[in-house]
């Protein structure tokens, strides 16, 4: 015991660390963060109107115009569709983080489709049938299969960054489409000349089937017996065995679910642009990861995670509006907030509960 | 312990049943992905449009592209065509070593992680790191020395930074991990998307090359990279890098097999609570295994640094992604990442054959390094194609990223 | 009486094990039906082949005459029968009205709601039709363990079960919620439900059950009357010889204070005090023994004297030095041997052989490492040295660790503690689904140690164990020592009350509040003057 006493300092002071961490219930955390957000934005506003020609001016006319929500509204439809569908997985025991795989097939599968039909919905509903059955391998692989769901979920992302661009050098002979025609936005008379939220009521249809699906989510996990059959088989599986449903039905069905909403996603995000491109990450650029962390702040609630979603979104179109006005921070630092956002959120909020049997394969006896 | 005893020992190690059939899995992921690619690229054929006279015919159907001849050129031609008498070490053959040697560290970066059951989807990030702080910190030590000399003191110099760099930004998922209970598969993603956004920053502002169009640093000095012998240094590689890289391989066997880190590092990977028992510090070696994981990421980048690129250039290849095919279907042994490694060398260097000779669009293999993923993580799968084969009743082990702890173990208990 | 369940000549074989051998088993209506044996005696088992959950290599199940066939759970709850788990299922963040009608939920809007009204006014009727406490909001994670166990077999009711299937259902509650127990399979057999009662204790099959079928090595070798049989009778059918569990350890010759704790508070994950103020001083040479039902804090206890825990209060000592923060290496370095509770979590490395085994907690020591690096062959030795001592089968050093059956594994768990040259030894439950042939051994073991000098503490819930080889006996109620005696001078029914949290010298008043108790007074007690001894096959009657 010639070595204790430096020791003892040493993890003595890291379990104190440890213990304090555990005492800020995340709960608590959240909040915290959510009212720091809160008044730095309110005190920025303020600043904005004191001293209007300030660089807080600035920021406060990007922040309170209208483009700004409604880019970010933009920016969040295929993060906070993926995040839907993820918290489906996730609660029904399996994590997906082929996300982001997801995504990318089918926002190309969506353009090609469109390119084929001319018909922009028929391009969507392509878009989410590819998703769907990219999901279906999955969910064969991780549940019949019992592979290991992180490094399933990571071949899912890989297959999709090689197959979409394979396919779409196949077929246009580069890795970009060409454009398609869009669907033409959507907006509600009256309620669209309302300063700011007005951004709310005319927005492209993807946004709306956007607030369905939020809707539709929490209602499914609030006050369906199959939402709650989700929960039970992320939580306890066997309870939900021994009382008569199948773990593995009620696993699959999320799962698909999580292709469905995920393809809706993606295929928003090409069909509102008219193009894929699939240089590099492709046009989905991380959106996927940022999906799973956007649900797990948001606590796997589907309008917790739409806000999440929203939080970086509306960073990114910020900062978009900032570039534009030329205000001189520069580009590729304010591209990363959201990143660092996202890792100090976590240094803070620490561990996200997980349900209790997500990542574990689960078999009935016999 | 005699030599002979430690061979043995080593072979008993290699001959175990577990690792047998991870090879045989790991083999049948392989062939598989390659059937399924040549089926991809059959499917491919049919969707494109060429000449009658451009076309082959299978099972009486014509088609664009010829599977066989994609794969003849992804594997023959990676190895420099062996067989046409017309091979030279400055060939092909070149650039396959160049790209398994990075990957050799990617790789083994990868299973260090793994093995101490943490996933570390960080090794890009951590490549980039140090690939930047390798240019930086050689192009500043160039002024000091140069020649031989300065060859001989600058390589491990920027090996070094390179390793300290990474090692750095590996500890902070660590630290991340250990004392805040962070998931390390989340930190890390994010931490690459920084560390190349922070890379684009400054290589496009205070250490741009004011000589070049390109997001790159100042060009290192010929005598601060590696030097060519043997293989003429045309195609960026360097035996020397290769060596290390082998080294690192024994090292890092050597480190897990027989030193009490290393059975700290595996305890924790496979049953924390048992390693937390015996006396294992679990924040400690969770920051150490991330530090020394991505000291390994830190060194590639520094190996591409200085022997392929002699600078620091944005749009780093996904050589850290490709760490994670590698060491999944090497079961993250260290041993088996030197296999890996050169496999998924041929794939990468082959691509650009594939490029050159054939029509097929190059993104192939990407789907083909997916598809081996998702094979090797189902085991299951080949038992059940297996079964019923003499000997298919061995034991088998799931990869996992938790180091393959199975949830139901001591089975028919009835208490 | 009408048989209502009549199992019929049930076999079921594993790969190499043959967990029921030709077993009969007759159930009258509106009984409780204990199924008595030992671990590992096929109890739960057969239970698991009338649940459907195995489907049984040869026999029949018949309810009410009918021969029944079950492929999987569902066809046994739709055929009435209801199983309560040792381990419950139950989904903790999710209510106790969401858990009960989980599967079976009260629909409305053509299917696509569910009436939560209605669950909860099903839920509520349910629970007064037979007289349960319960409330039918509070989430599962916030309610007692007896309350769960209420919520688990209102859940069989929900369905519609007529026979319950109860496995091991005392093991987690205390002594109260054990009588609540009883009271509420009474209820449920006067309103004409069947009882199929799993335990390996004697005492409550007696009082409990009406009928008693006893199992051993997976056959049926007898079933009485619950009122025309003795305790003696039915140990005999359990164990197959007579059991002599009382050991003769002599007196101990103690030496001076190996380990300490004085005033430890333990918080457990969800703020609750697991431990309240614990103080005891543990001597050379000398077994000092924790009894206590499960879950009155012994685990937090011992996990913070081993070093996996760092107490929120108070201050644990090792020969002489304060190691309240000293890590779980310094303490095994500083000779502090542990056998935990759970062998295949955190005793072994299932995945490992037993060379690789041999070496957990001495991977940073002298004797089979140097300098960092591991010398294999001599931990090979080691590892052939532990199998060979301590009789672990199959003897073989390259056998993986979840090869092994529990007891072997044990075994080689014990075998490694011991050979570490120990000055203390913290046993928890050393022979937890231990064989009876390694229980007398592990415990002749830990005596030998004992009479070389070495403190022992020990914690067990087997009343016997710590009665037999304990010289000073605590016992732990809510976190807290109700008190410290001599076990050779207080008797079973003592320790009875002790354990239900009774304070001696307190008239009857139960467990309410028990002050703080002073530890490490050797021997001296405060109990009422032992009285008799009574006969030590039963220890488990409460």
């Amino acid at each position: 015991m010639s070595d204790a006493p430096a020791d003892r300092t040493d993890s003595g002071t890291a379990a104190g660390k440890a213990e304090g961490a555990g005492f800020l219930d995340r709960y608590t955390t959240r909040a915290l963060v959510a009212g720091v957000t809160v008044a730095a934005v309110v005190a920025l506003l303020i600043a904005g109107l004191l001293f209007p020609d300030s660089i807080a001016g600035t920021l406060s006319d990007a922040l309170t115009s209208r483009n700004t929500l409604a880019a970010a509204l933009r920016l969040s439809v295929p993060i906070a569709f993926a995040a839907l569908g993820g918290i489906f997985a996730e609660k029904s025991g399996v994590i997906n983080i082929g996300l982001e795989g997801l995504l990318i097939i089918s926002a190309f599968s969506a353009i090609y489709v469109a390119d084929l039909t001319g018909g922009v919905w028929v391009g969507f509903a392509g878009g989410v049938v590819a998703s769907t059955l990219l999901a279906a391998l999955f969910a064969v692989v991780t549940i019949g299969f019992r592979a290991d769901q992180i490094i399933a979920g990571l071949a899912v992302w890989l297959i999709a960054l090689g197959l979409a661009p394979f396919a779409s050098q196949v077929i246009y002979g580069s890795p970009n489409t060409p454009t398609v025609a869009t669907s033409p936005s959507i907006t509600v008379p009256v309620l669209a000349d309302i300063p700011f939220f007005g951004a709310l009521f005319s927005a492209s249809p993807s946004v709306y089937m956007l607030f369905a699906a939020v809707f539709g989510s929490w209602y499914v996990f609030e006050r369906t017996a199959f939402g709650r059959w989700i929960r039970a088989s992320g939580e306890n599986p066997k309870a939900l065995d021994t009382a008569g449903v199948s773990v593995t039905r009620v696993r699959y069905a999320a799962v698909l679910i999580s292709g469905v909403l995920a393809g809706m996603g993606g295929a928003a995000l090409s069909l509102d642009l008219g193009q894929f491109t699939g240089n590099g990450p492709t046009m989905v650029n991380g959106k996927g990861f940022i999906a799973i962390v956007a649900y797990l702040f948001g606590n796997y609630n589907p309008v917790g995670a739409f806000l999440s979603t929203m939080l970086f979104a509306g960073l990114d179109a910020v900062q978009t509006v900032l570039q534009l006005q030329g205000i001189g921070i520069p580009r590729q630092l304010i591209r990363i907030t959201p990143f660092v956002v996202v890792i100090l959120v976590l240094a803070l909020v620490g561990r996200t509960r997980l349900p209790e049997a997500a990542g574990e394969h689960y078999e009935t006896e016999e | 312990m005699s030599a002979a005893d430690r061979a043995r020992d080593a072979l008993s190690r290699l001959v175990d049943a577990s690792a047998t059939e991870r090879i045989l899995i790991s083999t049948a992921a392989l062939v598989l992905s390659v059937l399924i690619g040549a089926v991809l690229v059959l499917v491919a054929g049919r969707m494109t449009t060429c000449t009658a006279g451009e076309a082959v015919y299978y099972f009486g159907t014509g088609f664009c592209y010829d599977p066989v001849v994609v794969f003849d050129r992804l594997f023959l031609g990676a190895l420099g065509d062996p067989f046409s008498g017309s091979w030279s070490p400055n060939g092909q053959f070149a650039v396959t070593l160049r790209e398994s040697t990075l990957l050799l560290f990617t790789g083994l970066s990868v299973a260090l992680a793994f093995r101490a059951g943490i996933f570390n989807i960080g090794t890009q990030g951590q490549m980039v790191v140090g690939a930047l702080a390798t240019a930086l910190g050689v192009l500043w030590a160039s002024s000091l020395v140069s020649g031989t000399l300065g060859t001989v003191v600058l390589i491990p110099f920027g090996l070094l930074v390179g390793a300290v760099f990474g090692g750095l930004y590996g500890a902070v998922p660590g630290l991340l991990k250990a004392y805040a209970d962070a998931n390390e598969v989340i930190t890390t993603i994010m931490l690459n998307f920084i560390a190349t956004g922070v890379a684009l920053y400054l290589v496009s502002g205070i250490f741009k090359d004011p000589n070049s169009a390109a997001n790159q640093t100042v060009p290192l000095p010929e005598f601060a990279q590696f030097p060519a012998l043997l293989f003429g240094g045309r195609q960026d590689f360097s035996i020397v890098a290769l060596l290390f890289g082998l080294l690192a391989v024994g090292a890092l066997y050597y480190v897990l097999e027989h030193t009490a880190f290393g059975y700290d590092v595996r305890t924790s990977g496979v049953q924390p609570e048992a390693a937390e028992y015996g006396g294992v510090d679990a924040k400690r070696t969770v920051v150490a295994s991330l530090t020394l994981s991505g000291a390994l990421g830190g060194i590639a980048g520094a190996m591409y640094v200085m022997m392929v690129l002699g600078t620091f250039q944005t749009g780093i290849p996904a050589y850290g992604f490709d760490g994670i095919t590698v060491s999944i279907l090497a079961g993250n042994n260290p041993l088996g990442v030197g296999i890996a490694a050169l496999l998924f060398g041929v794939l990468k260097s082959g691509t650009t054959v594939v490029q050159f000779a054939t029509d097929v669009p190059p993104q192939l293999v990407g789907v083909l390094r997916g598809l081996i993923i998702l094979f090797v993580a189902m085991p299951e799968f080949f038992r059940l194609l297996a079964r019923g084969l003499p000997g298919a009743g061995s034991k088998p082990k799931a990869v996992a990223t938790d180091g393959g702890t199975d949830g139901d173990r001591g089975g028919e208990a009835d208490e | 009486m009408a048989t209502a369940v009549h199992l019929d000549g049930i076999t079921k074989r594993f790969p190499g094990v043959v967990a029921n051998d030709d077993v009969d088993l007759e159930v009258e209506r509106g009984t409780v039906h204990a199924l008595l044996g030992e671990n590992g005696a096929g109890k739960t088992t057969l239970m698991n082949v009338l649940y459907g959950l195995y489907e049984p290599t040869s026999g029949e199940v018949r309810l009410d005459g009918e021969p029944r066939e079950f492929g999987s759970p569902r066809d046994a709850i739709d055929a009435g029968i209801g199983m309560i788990h040792q381990h419950f299922m139950l989904v903790d963040p999710m209510t106790v009205t969401e858990n009960i009608t989980l599967g079976n939920e009260p629909r409305k809007w053509g299917g696509l709601a569910v009436d939560r009204a209605g669950s909860r006014e099903a839920v509520v009727d349910l629970a007064d039709r037979y007289g349960f406490d319960i409330d039918p909001d509070a989430r599962i994670e916030d309610v007692s363990v007896g309350e769960q166990q209420r919520v688990e077999i209102l859940k069989a009711l929900y369905r519609g079960a007529d026979t319950l299937i109860l496995d091991e259902p005392t093991a987690v509650l205390t002594p109260q919620e054990v009588d609540e127990l009883f009271d509420v399979l009474t209820e449920l057999t006067s309103q004409g439900k069947t009882i199929i009662f799993i335990t390996h204790k004697l005492g409550e099959a007696m009082r409990a059950a009406d009928e008693i079928s006893v199992l051993r090595d997976g056959r049926k070798v007898g079933t009485v009357d619950a009122d025309a049989t003795s305790q003696e009778e039915l140990a005999e059918l359990m164990v197959g010889r007579e059991v002599l569990l009382d050991v003769d350890h002599g007196t101990a010759e103690t030496g001076e204070v190996v380990a300490s704790a004085s005033d430890v508070v333990v918080e457990d994950e969800r703020g609750v005090r697991a431990v309240d103020g614990v103080s005891f001083e543990v001597r050379a040479g000398e077994v000092f023994g924790i009894a206590g039902v499960d879950g009155n804090g012994q685990s937090e206890l011992v996990e913070s004297v081993t070093g996996l825990r760092t107490p929120d209060a108070g201050e644990i000592r090792f020969r002489g030095e304060d190691v309240t923060t000293a890590s779980r290496r310094q303490r095994i370095e500083a000779g502090m041997a542990y056998i935990p509770e759970d062998r295949q979590d955190r005793g072994l490395v299932m995945e490992f052989d037993l060379v690789e085994n041999g070496l957990l907690g001495s991977q940073h020591g002298r004797e089979l490492a140097s300098n960092g690096r591991i010398d294999w062959p001599k931990t090979r030795g080691h590892a052939e040295a532990i199998i060979d001592e301590y009789d672990v089968r199959p003897p073989d050093a390259d056998a993986e660790a979840e090869s092994l059956s529990g007891g072997n594994q044990q075994k080689f768990i014990v075998g490694r503690e011991f050979e570490r040259d120990p000055e203390l030894v913290v046993a928890s439950h050393p022979t937890r689904g231990v064989d009876v042939g390694s229980i007398e051994f592990i415990h002749e073991r830990l005596l030998e140690l004992r009479r070389q000098g070495v403190a022992i503490l020990l914690v067990s819930s087997k009343l016997e164990e710590v009665q037999g080889l304990s010289d000073r006996l605590a016992v732990a109620y809510e976190g807290e020592f109700v008190d410290v005696v001599d076990p050779d001078e207080t008797t079973e029914e003592e320790l009875g009350l002790l354990m239900a949290g009774e304070r001696p010298g307190d008239d009857g008043g139960g467990g309410g509040g028990p002050a703080a108790s002073e530890g490490g007074d050797a021997g001296e007690t405060e109990s009422d003057a032992p009285t008799e001894l009574t006969d030590a096959a039963d220890g488990e009657r409460a």
